[in-house]
């Protein structure tokens, strides 16, 4: 019934070593040579395999640290996975954290065009887009003003903005309407309906149950970084409001 | 490298344009940010090394002036090339900390960071050598067709320059100490090359061992093709290898560069 896989992960690993205390310095590697830093092991992802078809809406839900961000990073080739594999296939658009490449000091207008270049896009494709990317995040009024000025959800929305008018196949969403207000929620949802008449692939990590039950046509459940439940939505959610949560909480 | 990562790679010569635009936005905006808020901006490092230029002439002219032709411009070169050796290596080598937050939220070939920042600085440079350009014309040098091969020793020079802030870079982001030592490291070079006195000053050995730098060398050829072989070899017996392992020096830091950023570069975004 579905298409081909567009995201197919198989045994995904991830491990972070976090050292006790930063040690950043030559000195304390000459002064204890023998003495080996004590690391914090933090497993972010175990053995995590699921698979996304194309043109589906694919939500990844779970507690605080129990690996969501890591691995939509991992997808979005930002991390290396320490084992197992990722197979994409598609134009990826990552929107991961607020805003790829914004800088505070500079004026909206020179951020959107840094963002779209690093993105993908060509300084022709940023300008003829320009417009659009500011006529939807409703930002037209400040468009000269230095995002340092800009409230997280007006951040949001450029960012948003930025996100959907790069051309792409799959969109990684990560807790993208956490901040933004009922009426870009609504833009975005909006969006959400062209995307799916369009066969884009989706991968939506949220908090929001509501919306990932609403929207999404499978979930994914992590819990402490490894595969909890997987499946139809429904099920998934019921999963993890019943699961007992994870004590280990680590924010990477 | 185990490979566990698999998207479709966009045909060679597009990933090339993609760097390319990269690299010039990442530089224009490094540039811009560098002289945001500062009201004179750009004339602040076009004035660096002229001011530094002038305290050393007045301060070393009599001691040195009767030893060298052109003293003054011999300083001059000196100083511009050093001032863009030891400036992008600065800029770069917090160039990828810096990037963090971008390489955290987007998968992007990283070398063009320490590229970008240091290109940013030879903006400054090609600016610096305008001054260069005037003095020589003030002094009646005619152009001659060998200054040609000024090219290639800035080419080696950028390739010396971009060795240093490739190793920085990535090892900046494990180590911070990397910043200290290249405090000291560069204001060695400094005093260690003969940037304010004549390279005859030093006692043969040691010039033996400072004429294996290849900022050295590219300096002293610089002087030579510009100012004629007097002024900037003065006292020194020509030897064979001057050029040969300078170059190869050169050569192997930037190998060496590109060797360690390769090797640290799958874990910039977690640890930058």
């Amino acid at each position: 019934m579905r298409a081909r896989p567009t995201i197919e992960a198989t045994g995904v690993s991830k491990t972070f070593w976090i050292p006790h205390e930063q040690r950043a310095r030559l000195k304390e590697y000459f002064a204890h040579p023998l003495k080996r830093t004590a690391y914090e092991q933090n497993d972010a992802l175990r053995d995590v395999t699921f698979t996304v078809a194309e043109g589906e809406f694919f939500g990844i839900i779970g507690p605080n640290g129990s690996g969501k961000s890591t691995l939509l990073k991992v997808l979005a080739g930002i991390y290396r996975a320490d084992a197992g594999t990722v197979r994409i296939a598609g134009r990826l658009s990552p929107f991961i954290e607020l805003g790829v490449g914004f800088n505070p000091e500079f004026s909206a207008r020179t951020n959107i065009e840094i963002s779209g270049i690093l993105m993908g896009l060509t300084r022709r494709q940023v300008a003829e887009r320009f417009d659009a990317i500011l006529e939807f995040a409703g930002l037209e009024r400040f468009v000269d003003q230095q995002l340092k000025n800009y409230s997280t959800g007006m951040l949001l929305r450029l960012a948003y903005s930025i996100a959907i008018q790069v051309p792409f196949d799959i969109l990684l969403l990560d807790e993208a309407l956490a901040v933004g207000d009922a009426e870009f929620q609504q833009k975005c949802f909006d969006t959400f309906d062209e995307m799916r008449s369009d066969g884009k692939t989706v991968v939506f990590v949220s908090h929001d149950l509501g919306i990932v039950s609403a929207r999404c046509d499978r979930a994914l459940l992590l819990n402490a970084g490894a595969v909890a439940a997987s499946g139809e939505p429904g099920e998934v959610i019921r999963a993890y409001q019943q699961a007992p949560r994870s004590d280990d909480v680590v924010a990477v | 490298m185990r490979i566990s990562y698999f998207a479709p790679r966009p045909p060679f010569r597009a990933r090339l344009a993609y760097d390319a635009r990269i690299l010039q936005v990442l530089s224009r905006s490094e540039f811009k940010l560098k002289y945001a808020g500062s009201v004179l901006g750009y004339l602040w490092s076009l004035a660096k090394p002229l001011m530094y230029f002038t305290v050393l002439w007045v301060v070393f002219g009599s001691l040195f002036e009767p030893g060298i032709h052109h003293f003054g411009l011999y300083l001059l070169i000196g100083i511009v090339l050093y001032t863009f050796l030891a400036d992008a290596v600065t800029a770069a080598l917090p160039s990828i900390v810096s990037a963090g937050p971008t390489l955290r939220r987007i998968s992007f070939p990283p070398l063009v960071i320490p590229v970008a920042t240091s290109l940013a600085v030879a903006m400054t440079f090609l600016a610096n050598s305008v001054a260069i350009a005037a003095f020589l014309a003030f002094s009646r040098i005619r152009p001659q067709a060998d200054w040609l091969l000024i090219v290639p020793l800035v080419l080696e020079l950028y390739a010396l320059v971009l060795g240093l802030a490739l190793v920085a870079s990535a090892l900046f982001v494990r180590f911070r100490d990397v910043g200290q030592i290249w405090d000291v490291a560069s204001s060695l070079l400094f005093f260690a090359s003969p940037i304010m006195y004549p390279i005859a000053i030093l006692p043969d050995w040691a010039q033996r061992l400072v004429e294996l730098n290849p900022f050295v060398q590219v300096m002293q050829d610089v002087r030579s093709v510009l100012l004629g072989t007097n002024a900037a070899t003065a006292g020194v017996i020509p030897r064979v290898d001057s050029r040969l392992y300078p170059i190869a020096i050169a050569v192997v830091v930037l190998a060496v560069g590109l060797w360690i950023h390769r090797r640290e570069s799958p874990r910039f975004a977690e640890r930058a």
